[in-house]
């Protein structure tokens, strides 16, 4: 335990000096990951902890971007506000959603998550007026106090501070008593039930909390890119946020960083292979699913075993942080 | 909006509606044959375009090429299941979603790779000059997809109704272990059931080929088949047909109404409202996966 | 439980934060005896045939030029990324380039999606990047000293010379539209109904729109039918555009039809057969691949020699705009001299007066007062199943550079 926490805060401080030697690519792609965290974190409460499949991800990063760029070039409203705004329209909305969905559940609930997502990418293509439609929409830098971060290495920042505190608030909800009705509504619903836990009403909060952390990476996203349009949001990007939960691990908080983080930097790794490099992915992605069937922090947890050169008594425990 | 117009957009409906409906079909039938969806089955639909293009590129002609690429997809169906998914049976449903997932993102890239994305096209003799009804102007093609439509759930409604292996199969389906209890041998079950699948999917490939075009990109025609799959209650194979159908009809009608826009709209707002009201669809038994 | 090291380490991190510096290296991406250039585009997803003609494209004329001597001494050099036609990504490809690879210039053979996610950040960053498929406004307007657009024009520009052929040289008043809600068919649908307005006053007699992926167009067409048009414009993909085209013909519609530039090609006619004869657009080149003069053949057998083993529909349209735009790039900078800066070569590329490598390519302008290389394109029609150059010359003057007096 103690070497976990040594090792989480040796991350931290590496991410945190970044700036001293990077170039504005590698802040850029770290920027990107850490978006990205947050995304899997919030994913990972929906789906990994209170096991809620969900198709529609993209889409709460889609409202939180353009709630943010919206909010910033039309109503002129500081970054301070419209991110917050983000969050709280991605959380009602996520609400709105998880109470039809309540009595749904796998091939049916995938569904209708799949009707929302492409409900929103009606709604933001067909109203160009607003949205910009399918031309996109510019988006400035984020601002602090009236004081825009142009500077590559304060939005570095922004981002870095922003994430490790997403990361912070979802450990705790992990850890308290959401949590914990979360799991107890995948293991078993009909057991939750009994023990008079609310798995309605349960599902609705794990929807809105989902939908505020990706609507928070949206709104970070819009600020850090640019520049935003409809196709981002879509069921690909869906289905890329969920292979950093099951590829990280599914329940597991540092899975859901550790896949995040693996999965952004792949592809640009990848650049090398040009033209194959989504044969590539693809591959990696399969055999990643096939062989690390815990996902990367089961694979951390066999190697420690192997280390220790005990046999590992049983698979760690599905949602161990 | 005269009469020739209603009737031809009925005409049109129920002829883009027997594409879903054999899309649909072939999303059904891997759920009834395995209880696995099978996320990648609009790439196999695009495999099966794909493998008929090589073999009439080698000069064989179309009623050869049939029954080879349904031999090659059935090859395919059972090499993916023994390598790929036996392994990984017992692991929650999402990672099987994602294998079928990467599974179709792999095949997809691949085809991509080597024939970029031009259009081809292969020849087909059911291609042909338009049939005159009245007024009304109708592909032939498209009655050719109706009668194979029907023709197929005919074949799979005898086969798990009155067949050992098609017992066998929706036994296993339904529940394995008791099914390995009763002396079933599960493993060539999954086996013939995926072959079973890819071989519907690049079925409905050979048929659309001709018709629309062979690009990478026509296995995207599986978000309309789940969409039909749904309206018809999922493990109905005669509800994928109607499903399919019906939906054709109201996406056409949509359009001719409100325009391009509404036509994307409309199937999932269809979805939907099923789905809140009635998931187990249009065919299905009352008691659908509820929460 | 965090609250004390998160603080330490935040303070920690702020400190080397404000104590750290930067450097910038002056001109970078030039060597004695190299030049490199940047390059990025689709090459993966549904748009990689753009970015892997036009990468493919350019490194053929890269080779060439390399061959006969480089550039005043040096060769050139490119570095490739892919963009995956998303902002995000061609940002970070962008990013890349400059910041890592420390490329000298860059040449974007991507899409309007992924070239408008680099746009801000190329603008304040100086070098010179030029564009040679993106027809996106945002590229030449608001005027900036470094971005250049090479093979396709603005996008009014379309509409100009769509309206000018239809009216006056076909004699249509009634149009018909059929375009898909992608940005590019929909921008094409919008210039060409904007221009027949403003220079003939006629509208559009119907205009209905399709989705990417639709494989049934039947309700547009009955709408079409029933406004009777005498040309109907379709703009989009080919795939699509070859159904609607087939579907037209069995619903009894005889109108001829008109295509974008992205469909004047032997895709179009491969998918759509017979139901494309008599089909008119306007090609980017002046040329087609598939075209019987001599400097065509001979373009083709050195890219079939380059490039054995790719499948039918390549080379397309978009493997020779980057060939012609890599040779005008070319010209420039020969013109900059040895001592080569950006400031040089901005000048060089200011001073392009009608220059083309060839027969099979179009001659590129810039001035000091736009950057806006191409404003012609050709007129082609489908005669026995291949598209033939049709002699229409433009009569009326541009209005879109105009705004930059």
């Amino acid at each position: 335990m103690r070497t976990r926490v040594l090792l989480i805060l040796l991350g931290l401080a590496l991410l945190a000096g970044l700036p001293l030697v990077a170039t504005s690519y590698y802040l850029y792609l770290a920027e990107l990951a850490m978006i990205n965290v947050i995304i899997a974190v919030g994913l990972n409460l929906l789906s990994g902890n209170c096991g809620q499949i969900s198709l529609c991800n993209a889409s709460f990063m889609g409202i939180g971007a353009y709630c943010s760029a919206l909010c910033t070039t039309r109503l002129g409203l500081p970054t301070l506000i419209s991110l917050p705004a983000s969050v709280i329209l991605a959380a009602l909305l996520g609400a709105a959603l998880g109470y039809p969905a309540r009595r749904l559940s796998g091939l049916y609930l995938a569904l209708i998550t799949l009707g929302f997502l492409e409900l929103v990418g009606f709604v933001l293509e067909e109203f160009p007026d607003y949205t910009g439609g399918i031309r996109g929409l510019k988006v400035p830098r984020p601002e602090i106090f009236g004081f825009s971060l142009q500077s590559n290495r304060l939005l570095y920042f922004f981002v870095f501070v922003l994430t490790v505190g997403a990361i912070a608030v979802g450990y705790n909800i992990q850890r308290s008593r959401f949590g914990r009705a979360f799991d107890a509504v995948r293991q078993s619903p009909f057991a939750a039930q009994a023990l008079g836990i609310p798995v309605a009403r349960v599902k609705m909060i794990a929807f809105s909390l989902n939908a505020a952390f990706a609507g928070f990476a949206g709104g970070l996203l819009a600020g850090v890119v640019g520049f935003i349009d409809p196709p981002e949001f879509g069921i690909l990007t869906s289905i890329q946020h969920i292979t950093f939960i099951v590829v990280g691990g599914l329940g597991s908080i540092a899975g859901s960083v550790a896949g995040a983080m693996v999965l952004t930097a792949l592809p640009e790794v990848l650049r090398g292979v040009q033209e194959y490099g989504e044969l590539v992915y693809g591959f990696i992605l399969l055999g990643t699913l096939l062989f690390l069937p815990r996902g990367l922090v089961g694979l951390v947890a066999r190697l420690e075993a192997l280390r220790s050169a005990k046999p590992p008594a049983k698979e760690p425990a599905y949602g161990a942080p | 909006m005269t009469w020739r117009i209603i009737l031809q957009l009925a005409l049109s409906g129920l002829s883009i509606g027997s594409i879903y409906a054999l899309v649909g079909l072939a999303l059904v039938l891997p759920f009834k044959a395995s209880g696995i969806v099978n996320f990648a089955q609009g790439e196999i639909v695009t495999f099966g375009a794909y493998l008929a293009l090589i073999l009439s590129g080698l000069g064989l002609p179309y009623l050869a090429v049939v029954p080879l690429v349904l031999i090659g997809a059935a090859a395919l169906g059972m090499v993916i299941e023994r390598l790929l998914i036996r392994p990984i049976v017992n692991q929650p449903e999402f990672t099987l979603v994602m294998v079928t997932f990467a599974i179709g993102f792999i095949i997809k890239a691949a085809i991509r790779l080597h024939w970029q994305d031009n259009t081809f096209s292969v020849e087909a003799p059911f291609v042909g000059p338009p049939l005159a009804l009245g007024a009304l102007r109708l592909n032939p093609a498209y009655l050719v997809f109706i009668l194979s439509t029907v023709a197929v759930v005919a074949a799979l409604f005898v086969f798990f109704g009155y067949s050992r292996f098609g017992k066998a199969m929706r036994a296993t389906a339904l529940d394995p272990i008791a099914a390995e209890l009763m002396g079933i041998r599960i493993g060539s079950v999954f086996s013939a059931a995926w072959a079973l699948s890819t071989m519907l999917g690049a079925f409905v490939g050979l048929l659309l080929g001709p018709v629309i075009g062979i690009n990478p990109e026509i296995g995207h025609l599986i978000l309309k088949g789940l969409i039909a799959a749904v309206i018809g209650g999922f493990s109905s194979l005669g509800g994928a047909v109607a499903g399919g159908l019906l939906l054709g009809l109201l996406e056409t009608y949509a359009g001719a109404f409100f325009g391009a826009t509404f036509k994307n709209l409309v199937p999932f707002g269809v979805l939907i409202l099923l789905l809140l009201l009635r998931p187990q669809g249009l065919a299905g038994a009352s008691s659908a996966r509820r929460a | 439980m965090f609250g004390k090291r998160l603080r330490g380490l935040f303070c920690v991190a702020a400190t080397l934060f404000v104590l750290s510096g930067q450097t910038r290296a002056d001109e970078p991406g030039v060597t004695p005896d190299s030049i490199s250039i940047g390059a990025f585009g689709p090459i993966t997803g549904p748009a990689a045939y753009i970015g892997l003609a036009g990468r493919d494209g350019a490194i053929m004329a890269i080779k060439e030029i390399n061959a006969a001597g480089g550039i005043n001494g040096r060769k050139l050099s490119m570095t490739f990324e892919d963009d995956g036609h998303s902002p995000t990504k061609a940002l970070a490809a962008v990013k890349k380039l400059i910041d890592q690879d420390h490329v000298f210039m860059i040449f974007c053979v991507a899409g309007s999606n992924g070239t408008l996610g680099t746009i801000d950040f190329v603008r304040e960053n100086g070098r010179v990047m030029y564009v040679s498929f993106a027809s996106a406004p945002g590229v030449t307007w608001p005027f900036a000293r470094n971005m250049f657009r090479g093979g396709t024009t603005e996008v009014p520009r379309y509409g100009e010379l769509y309206a000018e052929y239809l009216h006056d040289y076909l004699n249509a008043t009634k149009i018909a539209i059929l375009n898909g809600r992608e940005e590019y068919p929909k921008n094409e649908g919008d210039a060409l109904t904007a221009q027949l307005k403003n220079w003939y006053q006629i509208a559009p007699v119907k205009r209905a729109e399709f989705n990417i992926g639709d494989k049934d167009f039947t309700p547009q067409l009955l709408e079409i039918q029933g406004a009777d048009p005498q040309v109907i414009a379709i703009f989009g993909n080919p795939a699509e555009a070859a159904i609607a085209m087939r579907q037209a013909k069995e619903l009894g519609m005889n109108q001829r039809f008109f295509v974008g530039p992205t469909m004047v090609d032997q895709g179009l006619l491969s998918a759509a057969k017979q139901s494309a004869e008599g089909t008119s657009g306007f090609a980017l080149i002046p040329l087609l691949p598939t075209s019987s003069n001599p400097e065509m053949k001979s373009w083709l057998a050195k890219w079939k020699q380059e490039y054995p083993n790719l499948p039918a529909g390549r080379p397309n349209t978009f493997d020779l705009l980057a060939y012609a735009d890599i040779f005008v790039v070319a010209d420039a900078l020969k013109r900059a001299g040895k001592d080569l800066t950006t400031d040089k070569l901005i000048a060089a590329l200011e001073a392009t007066h009608e220059y083309r490598v060839g027969a099979i390519a179009t001659p590129r302008t810039f001035t000091k007062k736009h950057h806006i290389g191409n404003l012609r394109l050709q007129a082609m029609q489908v005669r026995n199943g291949e598209w033939e150059p049709v002699p229409f010359e433009s009569k009326r003057e541009s209005d879109i550079l105009k705004r930059y007096e």
